[in-house]
């Protein structure tokens, strides 16, 4: 019987446009419209910055020898036209009407200095809020870098090694999963929290509080199947409205990555790949689905409880915010799983998933929080099997 | 056959609805102590003003609602002790029963007949022979949403009927329905007599009342004022027509126990 009420609420949740949008369009669609977007934004502001012709003011270089090495530089990294100025006011004013990019201060003693081998001081004015200005400077000041040191070396007659006596490197041991769980492992959890719980709030509401407003629960209430299967049935749909939008969420981003090119790096694809393993995605799912009950049983309690769709929603929303914040601590580093945040609800499967990812989650921990969260998925049902036994909150 | 015996009911007040009411009681008495008893084959009407405690009474018959004390007895089963059980015998139709706007005719009748655990072939059966005393082959397959007040009425007489109930509870099944439709609900309550079914409904309508009751209970402020026949209401007439016997016998003072 349960499964005939879940069969039918589920062809009926089905029906409903706005339930269908949140639960299936708009988790498949978010990840591939938004992120293009961003990319085609971020590609195309990149591409303008990088073919603008940059004016480069510079005083004080009286031999020119810092305007022939910026001259010399190859036109590949963008065009550039170099202007020089009489002093730095007037060249500081060019650069805050952004008739001049950047600017080179060179001090006039500059040529004794390097006689006397002594360190010059250059100054670059830029302004930095804009887009591609501080990366070209300090590719300029790379180069103009290089070449004094290389100038000044062979004046003494050194070799770099000479003057470089100890070169220390830093050699990453983590493995790139671990990197990638541990860089982008909050962004999933993540979206599977906001979309679990966006995908469960409207079924929930029709299907509870929706049924009230309509006059269909009293008859509903009259059939010899007891009150607990008709329960079940419904929040059944609602766990599985939840799960599907979660689903389809993670599928937007994965479509993103394989066809839209949001990870050109083939090293980050195949480690994207690596992760995406059957046992991960089951073990994400073991983690997602008590949750998902979980937070279906937060709000049928309050659909039940609700007279009206307005004033469901004014309650449910702001639960949304409280439940969904959390799931971003995934995004700081140096949280993790420990015996303090396993007890955590939320904030223990972001860290449990995110610990997934990069393949550092064990079993008592993974065990702990499944356990918790199907205490708590239990809790909430009970929860709302008694207000669902209330006749106050049933007949309008 | 219905038996109700010391029928009570009462609802706690909540801050709000004891500050709407005027009231420091915590609780409110939607009915008191109510007796009578429904024979199969015969109509029985409960006729009251509106908050008068018909709607409560006939959810506590369906088993919506518990009472605070009392018993009912449907076809001899203990409903409080039973509910399930006897909610098989019943069929409940109020004025204000919804349909899910989203499915078909087809789809609502065959999820209340499985939820009544209709037997298959007693399914067919029963569809078929529903479908064509009501008229509805012809949109079966629409959605609810897109029929008229007319159809929609035909199918929550079909969803009430499909069990083959021996038990029929009506909440003022006529309210807000044009002449035309309310004759179908007319000739369901005739036809249900016919077939011997126990039939309870409400009204506050004394013409409804009067054209087809075998058996009429006045009740007002959740108590009973008039339990018998209705040729006995006619009988014992005290004003010039119906109704202004009913509103005579509603504002004579409650004997004090």
């Amino acid at each position: 019987m349960i499964f005939r009420i879940f069969r039918k609420e589920l062809l009926d949740t089905l029906r409903d446009r706005r339930t269908l949008m949140t639960m299936l369009v708009i988790p498949i669609l978010v990840f591939p419209i938004t992120l293009n977007v961003f990319m085609e934004i971020s590609n195309s502001f990149q591409e303008s910055a990088s073919a603008k012709t940059m004016k480069i003011g510079i005083v004080g270089d009286i031999s020119q020898s810092y305007t022939q090495q910026l001259e010399a530089i190859p036109a590949a990294i963008g065009p550039k036209k170099i202007i020089a100025f009489k002093d730095s006011a007037a060249l500081r004013t060019a650069i805050e009407a952004d008739e001049i990019q950047l600017g080179l201060l060179v001090p006039s003693n500059a040529k004794e200095l390097s006689k006397q081998q002594q360190t010059i001081t250059l100054n670059w004015l830029l302004d930095a809020s804009e887009v591609g200005r501080s990366e070209r400077a300090e590719l300029y000041a790379a180069s103009l870098k290089a070449n004094a040191e290389a100038e000044r070396l062979q004046n003494l007659g050194l070799r770099p090694e000479q003057i470089r006596p100890l070169v220390v490197n830093t050699v990453n041991c983590a493995s790139d999963k671990k990197m990638v769980g541990q860089l982008a492992g909050g962004i999933l959890p993540y979206i599977f929290i906001a979309f679990g719980f966006i995908g469960c709030m409207y079924p929930a509401i029709d299907l509870f509080t929706g049924e009230k407003e309509r006059g269909t629960i009293e008859t509903l209430l009259t059939v010899p199947v007891l009150r607990w299967k008709i329960l079940i049935g419904k929040m059944m749909v609602v766990v599985c409205s939840g799960m599907l939008a979660a689903s389809c969420a993670l599928m937007g981003l994965f479509i993103s990555i394989e066809f839209l090119d949001l990870a050109d790096n083939k090293e980050l694809l195949e480690v994207i790949h690596s992760i995406l393993t059957p046992y991960f995605i089951l073990s994400m799912f073991a983690l997602l689905l008590p949750l998902v009950i979980f937070f279906a049983g937060l709000m049928i309690p309050i659909a039940i409880y609700a007279k009206s769709f307005k004033e469901v929603q004014s309650i449910i929303t702001p639960l949304n915010i409280i439940v969904v914040l959390p799931s971003m601590i995934g995004f700081f580093p140096g949280i993790s799983l420990d015996f303090t945040t396993v007890f955590i609800p939320v904030i223990n499967v972001v860290l449990a998933t995110k610990a997934l990812i990069a393949g550092t989650l064990t079993w008592p921990y993974f065990l702990c929080v499944f356990g918790i969260m199907c205490t708590l998925a239990a809790m909430a049902i009970a929860i709302s099997h008694k207000q669902f036994g209330k006749e106050r909150n049933l007949l309008l | 056959m219905i038996s109700v015996q010391n029928l009570h009911k009462t609802f706690a007040l909540t801050k709000q609805q004891r500050k709407e009411l005027n009231t420091e009681a915590k609780t409110a008495t939607a009915v008191s102590d109510l007796s009578f008893s429904c024979q199969p084959g015969r109509i029985y009407s409960l006729l009251g003003p509106n908050g008068a405690g018909k709607t409560t009474t006939l959810r506590m018959l369906a088993t919506l609602i518990t009472p605070t004390s009392g018993q009912i007895t449907i076809n001899g089963i203990n409903a409080l002790e039973h509910p399930q059980e006897a909610r098989k015998h019943i069929g409940f139709l109020t004025g204000s029963t919804g349909l899910y706007a989203r499915l078909t005719p087809l789809e609502i009748i065959d999820y209340f007949a499985d939820l009544y655990q209709v037997a298959a072939k007693d399914k067919a059966e029963r569809k078929a022979y529903l479908f064509d005393l009501l008229n509805m082959n012809d949109f079966l397959h629409k959605r609810i949403g897109k029929l008229s007040t007319g159809m929609k009425q035909k199918v929550s007489i079909c969803r009430t009927m499909i069990h083959d109930p021996s038990v029929v509870i009506f909440d003022e099944p006529t309210s807000g329905l044009d002449v035309i439709t309310a004759e179908n609900i007319i000739k369901l309550i005739r036809s249900c007599k016919d077939q011997s079914k126990t039939v309870i409904f409400s009204s506050h309508i004394m013409s409804e009342v009067d054209l087809l009751c075998d058996d009429l209970a006045i009740i007002h402020k959740g108590q009973l004022k008039f339990n018998d026949t209705m040729s006995a209401f006619r009988a014992n007439m005290m004003t010039n027509n119906l109704t202004e016997e009913f509103i005579r016998i509603v504002q004579m003072p409650t004997p004090l126990a």
